[in-house]
């Protein structure tokens, strides 16, 4: 009888230890794991940075370009200053959409504009400046589907279990999404043929 | 004194399977719980890449597509550029052939991946829509203004008159061009080889090609699949990577493109 006992007290500490050493080890990669997607996301954030500074580098040229052809369309000029300034000052994601937002519409209004110009139209500096647009918008897109993708993945991963459980704990939060309207990011297309 | 022993070690016996059963099956849960968190599946949705020129809409000849093929890996041996072409019925699932470009390109991995100089030509068939993809180390040598300026000048009037494999091929050689220019070399030396080996055509060559390339898929699809549940647990492919095998061409069977990453650059049109 006393050495069945101590039998079984050695099987539950082995079991217990076996354990802790099954839940440390889990613990550790589990913090790891956060901590190298969180560094991912803040990554591709720095991409989507990247491509919305990009695009706001592009703009002046672009503005300077029109306004050869087009100097009276001043109040578009305005508020694509504006918006530029307002996305320079940008802190966090929602302040950047926001800003992106804004210069988004102003752009594509000064591309309906722009219809108005043919002359500016075939303008061969003004058709290069509006392949770097589209190609700047196009990056800011994949950017953003990236961004996106790793917030989605990072979110997911501290909602499930079992690192939910100790998520909170380690002080990850939610990440937030970079949502900017699609129907803004598209070129109207205007005919003025018909 | 037999059977109160028995009776005893009964009891202990269902004693402790009680708890151990438990603890058994909580182990097993925590590991399947472990094992599968981080799991997220990533669906194959594009075709593996037969070679440099991927016609699936089969609308280019086979003579324009040699020349394709023998210019794209004439500048792949002097330069390490990758210039990829992918002819699709239709970009679907994905809204448009910007997204569809960039997806595909990534999942290829078409470029040097040291360089990332990777270039690829994604034509739509149904949609009408053709695109030139620029990779991260070419955007300094193929900037957006010059690819839409390929694809206005030399690919759509082409594109318009129905001659799709005339209208790539001038803009790969274009986009060569470019790419030569930022490496500074001379395209023209394995131009010039590049139609006399067509023209001679020998089967023994292209045979082993085929041999090699046919070891070559068997070997991935064996180890693919093998290798998988690896990939899972050291948490799948990277975000950009792409790109399989090692590659590098040589001579013969088709070896993958080499790991190139895109960012979005490059330029569209309608036709």
């Amino acid at each position: 009888m006393a050495q069945r006992r101590s039998y079984k007290g050695l099987i539950a500490v082995g079991v217990i230890v076996l354990l802790v050493v099954i839940m440390v080890s889990w613990y550790v990669s589990a913090r790891n794991s956060l901590v190298e997607m969180e560094e991912q996301v803040s990554a591709s954030w720095s991409e989507v940075e990247n491509q919305l500074k990009r695009r706001s580098d592009l703009i002046p040229n672009l503005v300077d370009t029109v306004k050869g052809f087009a100097a009276q369309e001043e109040e578009i000029f305005t508020s694509i200053a504006d918006a530029r300034a307002r996305l320079a000052g940008a802190e966090t994601v929602e302040e950047t959409a926001e800003g992106t937002r804004e210069l988004n519409s102003a752009l594509s209004r000064l591309l309906v504009v722009v219809e108005n110009y043919p002359e500016l139209r075939s303008n061969e500096n003004f058709l290069r400046l509006q392949d770097e647009l589209a190609g700047t918008e196009n990056r800011i897109a994949v950017a953003r589907r990236r961004y996106n993708e790793r917030v989605r993945q990072f979110n997911t991963r501290i909602r499930m279990l079992p690192t939910s459980l100790v998520a909170s704990q380690l002080g990850f939060e939610a990440k937030t999404y970079f949502e900017v309207d699609d129907e803004d990011l598209e070129v109207p297309e205007v005919d003025f043929d018909s | 004194m037999h059977t109160t022993n028995t009776r005893d070690g009964g009891t202990v016996d269902v004693r402790l399977a009680g708890p151990s059963r438990r603890l058994v099956a909580a182990l097993v849960l925590f590991g399947a719980v472990f094992v599968f968190s981080g799991q997220i599946a990533h669906a194959q949705e594009f075709p593996e890449p037969s070679g440099f020129v991927n016609d699936y809409a089969d609308v280019i000849d086979a003579s324009t597509e040699q020349e394709m093929t023998a210019l794209s890996e004439a500048v792949q041996e002097a330069t390490g550029a990758e210039i990829a072409v992918a002819v699709v019925d239709s970009v679907a699932p994905y809204a448009d052939v910007e997204e569809y470009s960039i997806r595909l390109a990534s999942e290829w991995g078409v470029g040097d991946r040291e360089d990332e100089s990777g270039i690829l030509f994604v034509l739509a068939m149904q949609e009408r829509q053709v695109r030139i993809e620029v990779g991260y180390g070419l955007e300094g040598a193929v900037p957006d203004g010059r690819a839409g300026e390929i694809l206005d000048s030399a690919v759509v009037p082409a594109l318009r008159d129905d001659n799709y494999g005339e209208g790539l091929l001038a803009g790969m050689q274009q986009v060569a061009g470019l790419i030569a220019e930022e490496y500074d070399v001379d395209l023209s030396e394995q131009g010039a080889q590049a139609p006399s080996s067509r023209t001679s055509g020998n089967g023994s060559s292209s045979g082993g090609g085929r041999v090699l390339y046919f070891l070559f898929l068997m070997f991935f699809l064996g180890g693919g699949r093998l290798f998988l549940p690896l990939l899972f647990l050291t948490g799948g492919r990277g975000f950009f990577g792409g790109g399989f095998g090692a590659g590098g061409g040589g001579a013969g069977g088709f070896g993958g493109f080499g790991g190139g990453g895109f960012g979005g650059g490059g330029a569209s049109r309608g036709f």
